[in-house]
């Protein structure tokens, strides 16, 4: 991700100019201590300590998609060597913090990996079978980051302008031609990329995405009252869509497209 | 010394039963507990013979007045049995006794000889108790809490003056339990007896205790008749049933009491002067009914520190473990057996939990077990074989079953461990066995799954400070768009001019075309007036040619003459002066090397010349 480091690069400018620097220092050396002291802990496999240190390094404002990956893999390790596996939730916490590294780094190999690997040990639903362009754009959108996607269209768009020199400028036919066809398709591209940033931006900010957490199975009612009907009881780890909240309810959506009330502490937002 | 007259004497009498088939026994009968206004009948039997009555020595009887006795009496019976003939004798010297005071009296032994030998009963210690003492401490003290009390006893009666003769303290029903406070899964007996002081009554209808949320064995045993005291009283107990209960969850739990509807024979004398001279018995029937009174059990929870392997055994326990064969083929079955023996709730305990390697198929567990169950609890052995068959070769360890229970002594976790076995598995050839092995398929959650993957690694690389923020639409993303297009407006403004140009490049070489050919064609001339025909042809197909490529913005590359002939027609030319343009071309083809002939080379010029400017007028721009 050679684009991203770029702007990276970029941001890191932006925010070291307009943040407090002292201030970011002394959280920065207490970060980089909790990050340090968390690998060793998962390489010497006690994975109790390295979760609390790398929810330490995020509770400082670190939120990056290697943090959440390692958050996860932390739980998971966590929750597979217990006597009784996950009895404590932690499956459902490394999904959940796999699905906010992928979220923010949708192109993260590992991460989907070991998310599709976490994801068996769930009673999740097959998801509903989509249309074909449907995931064709998704995927192809899902190739790249928001952030991605946006430096290529600033890229398509620079390009386009270059071509448009290029052909006013040029004498000779043949680089004439080829220069306008060439900007026309970068124009194009342009568009392109600028849409899929946008889809992604709108996944990364509108995700009504949320996972559940809890100790063993939760129990979703048909209607936001304890008494009325359970008609499912997900495990931990299975990713919901909320819809709307009501009082101490979210009404939910399954994969499958089934619905029904939870309450609003069991599920934790992506 | 004593010992040793003992063992003589054991000695002799075992001589003595070989020789006479039968042992001699001397022995007293006497109840142990008795009240002091009570006759007490004392029984000295022996089953052979004695050379006479007179050899009989009975004690002194301290403590106690001689009623009645030693009355004799003599027992025979004959059996043929199959032939066989088995005979008993019996002789019993019977006394009847009162005592003299409350407190424990010793009959000392009796003797008698018989075959020349003398034998001696053992001493009797028999209690007397004051029950008038004792009932009128009861009136005053409360009563206590086994207490048994009868609710509907009285009311059941219709007829007062009769029941009045039984008062409840005369014949009731107790539940004894051997604890009062147990954990969970604790045995504990419980035993329903009878006290009476009126005689074994006719029992019409019993309701036996419940034991609900308590796992219940009856053991069965005979309603013996023992004598008890009870309250400073006397009775004549019988055990009506006994059970072997464990409670099977904590907190209170309550036995519902059990009920017993008897008649009770009771006799009563007439003692009116009228019927002074036939002083008749009146036996008449009670009916009552008889309740134990209720009985709450402790369960109490285990306390903190449980191993992981406990299930809730409680007992004491000890475990054999049969290893697998330590070299075995794939594919082909094999089993782990573990026996667990002991006693306490074998019954409830689940199975320990076998962890083998993922390559090995685990079949159901067969549990057999040999329990016995007694008044001390339930105990035994269960064995567990674990089947299973091992898919692909290898060396394995088969991690320890551990078993935990609860030690009732100690009031602690034990755990019990089997060793670590070491299993090598060796191919049985076939290929498909390694091949399964690289996956193993397990059901969790309802699916199958492929669950021998593990997750990969985590991402060591420095921590990266930054904050996560998106780029598209941000101010950033505007200011390089704006600044790439004003970078593109700047170069356009400074460019124009060329840029405007540039646009004209195509129609200005179209302007220009003729202009060419003649600059061209007066460089043919001078070579023409040279006399350098080779330089001539070779000057008018440059000019013939740039003047079709430059006129119709034509790469000279993609010219031949048909497409000059096409082009030409298609722009308006005559077709005849089309054909000339080409004949010209060929003719300075054909002349470039050939031979220089003069009028050739200014007839060719001139033709050139008319054809292009009647072009020329032809094609407008």
């Amino acid at each position: 991700m050679r684009i991203d480091n770029i702007l990276k690069v970029l941001l890191l400018f932006v925010t070291i100019s307009t943040a407090d620097v002292s201030r970011a220092s002394t959280l920065e050396t207490e970060a980089q201590g909790e990050w340090q002291r968390a690998l060793e802990a998962y390489s010497a496999k006690e994975y109790a300590v390295a979760c609390e240190a790398f929810e330490r390094v995020a509770e400082l404002g670190y939120a990056s998609e290697e943090l959440y990956y390692n958050l996860a893999n932390a739980y998971f390790k966590l929750g597979v060597g217990g006597e009784k596996p996950f009895n404590s939730g932690e499956l459902g916490r490394a999904i959940l913090n796999y699905r906010r590294a992928l979220r923010l780094d949708p192109t993260m190999e590992d991460a989907q990996y070991n998310l599709d690997l976490a994801v068996d040990y769930t009673n999740d639903a097959e998801p509903l079978p989509r249309g074909v362009l449907s995931t064709m754009w998704s995927s192809l959108s899902g190739m790249m980051t928001s952030n991605g996607w946006a430096i290529l269209s600033v890229i398509l768009f620079a390009l386009t302008l270059l071509l448009v020199l290029v052909y006013l400028l040029s004498q000779r036919i043949y680089l004439r031609k080829v220069a306008f066809f060439i900007a026309i398709l970068s124009l194009v591209l342009f568009l392109f990329a600028t849409i899929f940033s946008l889809s992604e931006r709108s996944l990364f900010e509108n995700s009504t995405m949320a996972v559940v957490i809890c100790g063993d199975v939760a129990s979703v009612h048909a209607s936001p009252d304890n008494s009325s009907k359970v008609i499912r009881q997900p495990s931990q780890g299975v990713t919901v869509d909320v819809l709307r909240e009501h009082g101490e309810w979210s009404e939910i959506e399954f994969v499958d497209g089934e619905k029904g009330w939870i309450m609003t502490t069991t599920i934790e937002r992506i | 010394m004593i010992r040793l007259r003992h063992l003589l004497l054991l000695l002799v009498a075992m001589t003595l039963s070989v020789a006479a088939w039968a042992q001699v026994t001397f022995t007293v009968e006497a109840p142990l507990l008795v009240s002091l206004n009570e006759r007490v009948q004392v029984q000295f039997s022996v089953n052979k013979e004695p050379e006479s009555d007179r050899t009989f020595q009975a004690p002194s009887f301290e403590g106690f007045n001689i009623i009645a006795g030693p009355a004799i009496s003599t027992g025979m019976n004959v059996q043929w049995i199959n032939g066989h003939q088995t005979s008993s004798y019996n002789r019993t010297y019977t006394y009847i006794l009162k005592p003299q005071s409350a407190g424990k009296h010793t009959i000392a032994p009796a003797s008698i000889v018989v075959d020349g030998k003398k034998y001696t009963t053992k001493s009797l210690a028999i209690e007397v108790i004051d029950e008038s003492v004792a009932r009128g401490q009861q009136q005053s003290a409360s009563s206590n809490n086994n207490n048994p009390k009868q609710s509907s006893g009285r009311g059941a009666s219709n007829s007062a003056a009769e029941s009045n003769s039984i008062s409840s303290d005369d014949i009731f029903i107790v539940l004894r339990t051997s604890k009062s406070e147990v954990y969970k899964g604790e045995a504990l007996t419980a035993t329903l007896m009878l006290y009476t002081r009126v005689g074994y009554p006719d029992i019409r209808g019993v309701d036996l205790p419940i034991f609900n949320d308590f796992w219940t064995q009856e053991i069965p045993s005979q309603s013996e008749r023992s004598r008890a005291e009870y309250n400073g009283r006397v009775y004549d107990t019988y055990r009506l049933a006994n059970y072997i209960v464990a409670p099977q969850r904590t907190g209170d739990l309550s036995i519902t009491p059990a009920e017993l509807d008897v008649l009770i024979r009771v006799v009563t004398h007439d003692n009116s002067p009228r019927s002074a001279f036939h002083s008749s018995r009146h036996e008449s029937l009670v009916s009552r009914k008889l309740r134990s009174a209720p009985i709450t059990i402790k369960v109490k929870e285990f306390p903190e520190g449980a191993p992981t392997s406990f299930s809730g055994a409680v007992g004491e326990f000890s475990m054999a473990c049969t290893a697998p064969d330590e070299t075995m083929t794939a594919n082909s079955s094999n089993e782990l057996t573990l026996t667990i023996t002991g006693s306490g709730n074998l019954k409830f305990i689940t199975a320990p939990r076998l962890h083998l390697p993922d390559s090995f198929e685990v079949y159901d567990t067969k549990i057999t077990d040999n329990l016995r169950t007694s008044t001390s609890g339930a105990s035994g052995s269960i064995t567990y074989s674990y089947p299973f068959v091992a898919r692909a070769a290898g060396q394995y360890v088969i991690e320890p079953l551990v078993f935990s229970y609860f030690d009732l002594e100690t009031k602690q976790y034990k755990s019990l461990s089997t060793e670590r076995f070491t299993v090598t598995v060796t191919s049985d050839g076939s290929v498909s066995a390694s091949d399964d092995a690289g996956a193993t398929y397990r059901e969790y959650g309802g699916r199958m799954k492929q669950l021998d993957r593990d997750i990969r690694f985590i991402h060591t690389d420095k921590l990266q400070s930054h904050p996560f923020s998106l780029f598209i639409f941000s101010p950033i993303y505007w200011l390089i768009l704006v600044l790439l297009l004003s970078l593109y407006i700047v170069v356009y403004v400074v460019m124009r001019k060329r840029i405007r140009e540039n646009r004209n490049i195509v129609a200005r070489r179209m302007r220009q075309a003729d202009k060419v050919a003649i600059q061209r064609l007066r460089m043919a001339q001078r070579s023409m007036e040279q006399d350098e025909h080779h330089a001539f042809y070779g000057e008018m197909l440059r000019a013939l040619w740039g003047y079709i490529s430059d006129k119709f913005n034509i790469p000279v590359s993609n010219l031949t003459k048909e497409t000059i002939r096409e082009e030409l027609y298609r722009r308006g030319v005559s077709a005849s002066d089309a054909e000339l343009f080409c004949q010209i071309i060929s003719r300075c083809d054909e002349a470039q090397y050939a031979p220089s002939v003069e009028g050739d080379m200014r007839e060719v010029y001139a033709d050139a010349v008319s054809v292009i400017s009647k072009i020329e007028s032809v094609v407008k721009r």
